[in-house]
């Protein structure tokens, strides 16, 4: 009955150096801190499954060793004390073990993004996502939950200078090797932002604003951001590109949303917005 | 000794008559027995019915968007489009089937079916303490099944916002689209939690004050043990889910704001509520398959359980951490980031106790006589699959490795190992093993082992690949995963985890053979078929109203298997060991 788990295993197993970079079938990993993840993502792979095979030979071996044969009676034992601490105090240190160095990991995963990250603000809504980038002066709007509505789609209030120049992109394009903050929103239900190739999943919850998610992409790729928490009817299709490119390739990139930007508020004066289609509050029906 | 009232409550004098009518004895009965039957076939049925939603589910997964063979014509509008499940229909089997088999399914065949009909069998009581309560508790149960089926006919539709029903999606029918639908969603779980609550107390009652003679609470069997913790848990837990979903009902149809932001309520919540429920929950539903099947193991390896005193002291550990581990459901859902770091440590210390059970079973095979009957093989293999359960939740259980892994396919692999793979596996072997006892035919053990493989082959290929596709990056709840770009080369998986689904459903024919044929031309079973210990074989099968003749006296542990110097290998409770015997203590 193991056999099958046997096969599969070994299929697990085998394609880690068919693919490298990759783990288990997973997408190649192509961030800074998803590198960490994979390292206790592999020490608790094959420390689950030594244990599996450990204890499932000699549960097996026993099976067959001490299946009814006439004649042969059952030892009478009720238990071994000594057995009990020593199977107990050894699941108790590696757990413990595993869950400060788990949280170790953690903590620093969610340290303070360094200043000089790119910032940007994703907001999501049944069924898509929004950038929003900081402008010409790089800084962005902060938003203001209570002022979200159809005609102020970020909740940045009109005073707020830093958000005058603020543009938007229907993609999420960032440069590799430098460090991006994501600042979370969301219009309506609970979204999450969830890219499996830079090991990071986040919801992003309605009336809050989730400031802590950081991280550095290392090499240049695209990508699909993807919701992964059940958002409604048009949940499964709710994706946006994810372009990583050179550092030198965005500042291009941006130089010409920010040029784009500046000449839509001219011609529409005053500038909020300039939108690149109107957000759906509530269900598409 | 806390009790010895061990005879039937005098609810109705009517104890010796025979013509109670049809009504009165399968319909409206104080039997604690015909109610647990009552839960049998009902939770059996839904047990076919959640199955059915699996593998519409497992469908579209893997072939998407094409027509679903026989059962796509019979799919209502707000489901399937000639005879194609839609992306909003998909959302609404996803949610029916995880609750049909939460609520409906597991807890009910574990707490209700084999709850009541064991307890008072195997601490020597009559009846329940509260017969009408009981009764009571099945109906509750069983209206509470026929609103949520209703949920698929409502204008709308059924809820399609995940059994979890995060708000505000679920709160507000502008998101969900479908009020009523989610309505009763939440009366059926109000209502199921009145059911449980009135079992649980019943439960707790009758443990507490109706044990037999003898009977002191470390001589009783572990499945009571795993019973009464749990009866203890759904005290605790369920008023709390039970809350929610009244709150739930309020903010959908009576303009409240408990979770929705616009209105000052707070998303999260709901999920602290949910999951304060959930996760005691996730160990309602295995601490009894636990119990039975530690006894299951000791009566055919003709052993003692091995650390009786350590598996009772390891499920009072699971009850009281399963408290304080819920926000490992909640690492990456917006809550406080130390808050995560903390749930991460309560959550690996759970997984101790898991580990100690675990050892003791093996223990409990070893240097057996092992019988390999079907309801043996059931809870062997439920070890093993509960082993991979386990181990694959310390992947989630460590907070960085969450971040990926959340919400992906590798969770859904994990709970079902525990849940299909642990609680149904132990579900089988206990309906193989209590069979005899509850009509007093045996079940026909060459079907039970064609049965008990196939089940084991097609459980493990439905599912083991879900693996591979969580750590693909597969999320889940999505209608058509070919859309995105890196789950185009994993469909291959998805198509081997549908035709092991597939497997496991016809599977299912062969068990529902084994039943009708057995009941109705099956070997007589005598009063004690598999030479057991506890106080239920001591008595007819099936057992009389009443259960017990005479008040039975019990003697000593469950656990009294192969004893030295003894002719034959087991040593009912009721017995006195013999004078030149000594037992170990434990």
């Amino acid at each position: 009955m193991k056999f099958l788990l046997l096969i599969f295993t070994v299929i697990a197993a085998g394609l880690v150096p068919a693919e490298a970079n990759s783990l288990y079938w997973a997408p190649p990993n192509v961030t800074v801190g998803g590198r960490q993840i994979d390292g206790i993502l592999n020490f608790i792979f094959w420390l689950t499954v030594i244990v599996f095979f450990l204890t499932q030979i000699v549960y097996v071996y026993y099976l067959i060793k001490y299946r009814r044969k006439p004649g042969v009676k059952a030892h009478y034992s009720h238990g071994n004390n000594f057995l009990e601490i020593i199977w107990t105090t050894i699941p108790v240190a590696i757990f413990l073990g595993l869950g400060i160095y788990s949280n170790r990991v953690w903590a620093d995963l969610h340290r303070t993004p360094p200043p000089d990250a790119i910032q940007v603000n994703i907001f999501s809504y049944q069924y898509g996502w929004e950038m929003r980038y900081g402008g010409a002066d790089n800084q962005l709007g902060r938003t203001d939950i209570a002022q979200i509505s159809t005609a102020s789609k970020f909740g940045v209030p009109a005073e707020d200078l830093a958000g005058k120049d603020d543009f938007t992109s229907t993609e999420l394009v960032i440069p590799y090797g430098k460090p991006v903050h994501v600042l979370l929103n969301s219009r309506d239900v609970i979204h999450s932002f969830y890219v499996p190739s830079f090991r990071l999943y986040q919801d992003a919850v309605p009336g809050r604003t989730i400031s802590w998610v950081w991280f550095e992409v290392e090499r240049a790729g695209n990508f699909e951001l993807a919701c992964s928490q059940l958002c409604g009817i048009g949940h499964y299709n709710m994706k946006a590109p994810i372009r990583v490119v050179s550092p030198e390739e965005y500042a291009v990139w941006y130089a010409g949303k920010v040029k784009a930007a500046a000449e839509a508020a001219q011609v529409e004066v005053p500038a909020n917005n300039p939108s690149e289609k109107v957000a759906k509050n509530g269900p598409a029906t | 000794m806390s009790a010895i009232t061990a005879e039937p409550p005098h609810i109705e004098d009517h104890a010796h008559h025979e013509d109670v009518g049809f009504i009165r004895k399968y319909l409206w009965t104080y039997d604690h027995k015909m109610i647990g039957l009552q839960y049998l076939w009902t939770a059996l049925a839904f047990l076919f019915l959640g199955g059915g939603l699996a593998l519409l589910v497992r469908y579209q997964l893997a072939w998407p968007n094409t027509e679903v063979p026989i059962l796509g014509q019979f799919l209502p509008a707000t489901v399937a489009s000639d005879g194609a499940i839609i992306p909003g229909g998909y959302n609404m089997l996803v949610t029916m089937h995880a609750t049909v088999m939460v609520f409906f399914v597991v807890m009910p065949l574990l707490i209700g079916a084999f709850g009541n009909y064991l307890i008072p069998l195997q601490i020597g009581a009559g009846d329940m303490a509260f017969p009408l309560l009981n009764e009571l508790s099945y109906w509750l149960y069983f209206i509470s099944g026929i609103i949520l089926l209703a949920a698929f006919f409502v204008p709308g539709g059924a809820p399609g916002t995940g059994w979890t029903a995060y708000a505000p999606l679920s709160a507000v029918e502008a998101y969900n689209g479908t009020r009523m639908g989610q309505s009763l969603w939440g009366i059926a779980i109000f209502i199921n939690g009145l059911s449980s609550i009135a079992g649980a107390t019943n439960y707790i009652t009758t443990v507490v004050n109706m044990r037999a003679p003898g009977m002191s609470m470390f001589r009783m069997p572990l499945t009571i043990w795993s019973l009464f913790i749990t009866a203890i848990l759904l005290v605790l837990a369920v008023p709390v889910l039970s809350a929610a979903a009244a709150m739930l009902f309020c903010d959908l149809n009576l303009g409240t704001s408990f979770f929705k932001p616009a209105g000052g309520g707070q998303p999260l919540l709901w999920q602290h509520l949910f999951w304060f429920f959930g996760h005691p929950e996730v160990y309602i539903m295995i601490l009894p398959a636990m119990g039975m099947s530690s006894d299951i193991l000791a009566v055919f390896s003709r052993k003692p359980i091995f650390g009786y005193k350590a598996m009772v002291y390891a499920m009072v550990a699971i009850g009281f951490l399963g408290f304080i581990v819920w926000g490992h459901h909640m690492f990456v859902s917006g809550m406080n980031l130390t808050l995560s770091a903390a749930f991460g440590i309560s959550t690996m210390f759970i997984a101790v106790p898991s580990a100690i059970k675990t050892f003791n079973w093996m223990g409990t095979v070893w240097r057996g006589s092992i019988e390999f009957t079907t309801a043996m093989c059931f809870s062997l293999a439920f070890v093993s699959m509960f082993v991979i359960g386990g181990l694959s939740g310390i992947f989630m259980a460590s907070t960085p490795v969450d971040l990926f892994v959340h919400h992906t396919y590798f969770i859904v692999a994990h709970i079902h190992y525990v849940l299909f793979g642990g609680s149904i596996l132990s579900i089988f072997g206990a309906i193989y093993f209590w069979f005899p006892k509850m009509f007093g035919r045996m079940l026909n053990e060459t079907l039970g082992k064609v049965h008990f493989f196939l089940t084991l082959i097609f459980f493990n290929m439905a599912f083991f690949p879900m693996h591979n596709l969580g750590l693909g990056g597969m999320m889940r709840r999505i209608a058509d995963p070919p859309i995105y770009e890196h789950l185009k080369q994993l469909q291959p998986l998805n198509q081997i985890s549908t035709i092991g689904a597939i497997g496991l459903g016809f599977t299912t024919f062969i068990f529902i053979w084994n039943i009708i044929i057995s009941l109705r031309n099956g070997k007589k079973a005598p009063n004690n078929p598999w030479n057991a210990n506890t106080l239920e074989w001591t008595v007819a099968s099936p057992p009389g109203h009443g259960n017990f003749p005479k008040t039975p006296i019990v003697y000593h542990g469950a656990y009294e298997y192969s004893v030295p110097g003894m002719e034959k290998d087991f040593l009912p409770q009721t017995e006195k060991a013999p004078e030149h015997v000594k037992l170990e203590a434990h």
